[in-house]
C-alpha cells in the first residue's frame, strides 16, 4: 500500500468558508482552555494478538447482515484479521477527519485487540455493542454509509474501519461538532467527524481504561520550554501522542501567513537530535513517517502532548 | 470603538465573500501540454520501482519536498533544488537520480507545484491515477484564497456526464469526488479542477 495522507484532519478550508473563520476561531479561544489528566476511571484491560485471533478464527464468518447494507463480509473479516496482523494498518482515509480515531486505534490494539474484535463482531451481528463499559448503538445514516466511503486510498476496501470511524465519531462528540451532529453524506470530511484535544483525551481514558496526562490547548502551545527534553524524557516509558499543526510541515499552500491552529494528531515512535536537527519518527495514515525539524519548527508545530501509561 | 471593530469585522467579511482570485489563463492544459505531459510520463515510468512525491514548497520554486514512500516507512525531506545533499539522498536510497532531476526541472519549467500518485478501487480492485498541481497566474484580491489547478491523469478511459463533470462509473450518474473536489473534462482519460490547496 502507498501510504497517502497526512491531510488535515480538522479543518479543511472546502467546508470551512472564510467569512465565519474569525466566528469560529472565537469560539475555538473560548472553549479551549482544556487541559490536565483524565482519571484513571476504569481498570486497565489487557489483552493479547494471539488470544485475539483465536477468537476470530472461531466465530461463523459467513452471516450476513441488512443493519449493514453495504459492508461486505469478506472484506470486513479480512480488514479485521490485517488490523490483528499489522496493528499499525489502520488507515483513517485520504482527506477525512479521521485522524484522531486512527490514533485511538493505535492505542486501542496496543492494550486490547482481543477487545476490538470482540466489539466489532458484536456491532456487525446486533448493530449495537459494549467497548470498555461504552454502549455504541450507531445512527442509521452510520450504519447505511459504512462500505460506501470512496476515493479515501485503501480504507475504501477495509469495511470493518470505516464501520469502525465511523462509529466513533458518531459516539464521541466535543465543542468542534457542536453545530453539525448528525450524519450526512461527506461528514467524514467535515467538523462532524472533527477532534479536540479534550475529546480526545476523554475518548483515550474511556476506550482503553488508562491513565492520560495531556499539556497543551486547543490554540494555545504547552508551556514547555524545551519540548525535545520533554518529549524524550517520555518517550520511553510512556506512549506519546501529539496534536500538531500540520500544515506547517506538510504546506499545502504557498501562503506565508497560516492559521495557527493544530490540525492532526500522531503517535510519536522517536525522537533524537543531531546537529540542532530533531528527527522524529512517528505513525500516522498507517505507517510510520521520518522527518528532520530545527527545535523552533517543533515547539511551532506542538499544541498538545499526550502521555499515556504503557 | 466596538462598533467601530464590528463594522470593520462586517467589511472584511464582505470583501472576503465578494473577491475572489481570478486565474489569468482559462486554458493551461492545452498551453502547456507537450511538458505536462511529458512529467506524467516520467512520473509513471519512474514511480512504481521506488515510490515518491515531489512538492514544491516556496513561491519560487527554489525548495523542493521530497517524500520517499516505501511500505514500511515515508521519508519526508525538504532541499534547496541546488543542494548536493538531494542527488545524495536520491542515490542512498537507490531512487531514479536522473529522472527526478528531470521532473525537478521540468516541474519548475511549467510551475508545478506537486505531482503524487493516489490509489483508488473499482470493483475493489486497486487503480491508480497520477495529479500534478500547477500554480497559475491569478489576480488576487486582499481576503481572497490562492488558487490552483489540478490535474488528474487516469490510465484509463473515464466516465464524465452531459457537463463534463467526472463520474464514478459508467453505470451511474454519481459525481465522483477526489479529495472533495468536482472534477471536470479535458481529455477521455485526463481532467481538472480548481482548488485552494495544491495537495
Amino acid at each position: 500500500m502507498i501510504k497517502q495522507g497526512s491531510d488535515i484532519c480538522i479543518i479543511k478550508s472546502n467546508n470551512f468558508h472564510l467569512p465565519y473563520k474569525p466566528f469560529i476561531l472565537l469560539i475555538l479561544f473560548l472553549l479551549s482552555k482544556e487541559k490536565g489528566s483524565a482519571g484513571n476511571l476504569l481498570s486497565e484491560i489487557n489483552s493479547t494478538k494471539k488470544e485475539a485471533l483465536e477468537f476470530i478464527d472461531k466465530i461463523d464468518q459467513s452471516k450476513e447482515n441488512s443493519l449493514w447494507p453495504n459492508v461486505k463480509l469478506k472484506l470486513f473479516y479480512d480488514n479485521l484479521k490485517l488490523n490483528l496482523e499489522k496493528p499499525g494498518s489502520f488507515y483513517p482515509g485520504r482527506s477525512t477527519n479521521f485522524c484522531a480515531y486512527g490514533a485511538l486505534s493505535y492505542l486501542i490494539m496496543e492494550k486490547d485487540p482481543l477487545g476490538y474484535v470482540k466489539f466489532m463482531n458484536e456491532l456487525y451481528d446486533k448493530g449495537e455493542a459494549n467497548f470498555n463499559n461504552n454502549h455504541f448503538k450507531p445512527s442509521g445514516a452510520v450504519m447505511k454509509a459504512a462500505g460506501t466511503l470512496k476515493f479515501k486510498g485503501v480504507l475504501d476496501i477495509r469495511h470493518a474501519e470505516q464501520m469502525w470511524f465511523l462509529v466513533l465519531a458518531d459516539k464521541f462528540k466535543g465543542y468542534l461538532n457542536f453545530f453539525d451532529k448528525k450524519f450526512n453524506e461527506g461528514d467524514e470530511n467535515s467538523f462532524w467527524a472533527a477532534t479536540n484535544l479534550a475529546k480526545f483525551d476523554r475518548m483515550v481514558n474511556k476506550m482503553c481504561g488508562i491513565h492520560v496526562k495531556a499539556v497543551g490547548s486547543d490554540l494555545i502551545k504547552p508551556w514547555v520550554k524545551d519540548p525535545y527534553s520533554y518529549l524524550s524524557k517520555r518517550i520511553d516509558s510512556n506512549i506519546v501522542s501529539l496534536y500538531i499543526n500540520n500544515r506547517i510541515i506538510h504546506k499545502k499552500n504557498h501562503d506565508k501567513v497560516k492559521f495557527s491552529i493544530p490540525t492532526h494528531f500522531i503517535i510519536l515512535k522517536k525522537i533524537s537530535k543531531q546537529d540542532n536537527m530533531v528527527t522524529l519518527r512517528y505513525w500516522d495514515y498507517g505507517g510510520e513517517t521520518q522527518m528532520q525539524v530545527s527545535p523552533r519548527t517543533l515547539k511551532k508545530i506542538i499544541f498538545g502532548i499526550i502521555t499515556i501509561d504503557k | 470603538m466596538i462598533r467601530q471593530l464590528f463594522i470593520i469585522l462586517i467589511t472584511c467579511s464582505l470583501l472576503a465573500m465578494s473577491c475572489s482570485t481570478k486565474i489569468v489563463s482559462t486554458n493551461i492544459y492545452q498551453e502547456q501540454k507537450e511538458n505536462l505531459n511529458k512529467i506524467e510520463s516520467r512520473y509513471e515510468k519512474i514511480n512504481p520501482a521506488n515510490h515518491f512525491s515531489l512538492a514544491y514548497t516556496d513561491k519560487k520554486f527554489n525548495i523542493i519536498s521530497l517524500e520517499m514512500i516505501s511500505d514500511t516507512l515515508t521519508r519526508i525531506y525538504e532541499f534547496n533544488i541546488n543542494e548536493r545533499r538531494l542527488a545524495d539522498t536520491l542515490i542512498k536510497y537507490n531512487y531514479d537520480t536522473a529522472g527526478i532531476y528531470f521532473l525537478i526541472r521540468k516541474m519548475r519549467e511549467s510551475k508545478v507545484t506537486w505531482i503524487n500518485s493516489f490509489d483508488y478501487y473499482v470493483n475493489d480492485q486497486p487503480q491508480q491515477l497520477i495529479i500534478l498541481s500547477i500554480k497559475p497566474v491569478t489576480v488576487r484580491y486582499i481576503f481572497s484564497p490562492p488558487k490552483y489547478v489540478a490535474l488528474a491523469y487516469f490510465r484509463t478511459a473515464q466516465s464524465f456526464d452531459e457537463k463534463g463533470r467526472l463520474l464514478d462509473s459508467r453505470r451511474t450518474k454519481q459525481v465522483r469526488k477526489i479529495k472533495g473536489q468536482v472534477f471536470y473534462k479535458i481529455t477521455d482519460r485526463i481532467c481538472y479542477t480548481i482548488t485552494d490547496k495544491y495537495r
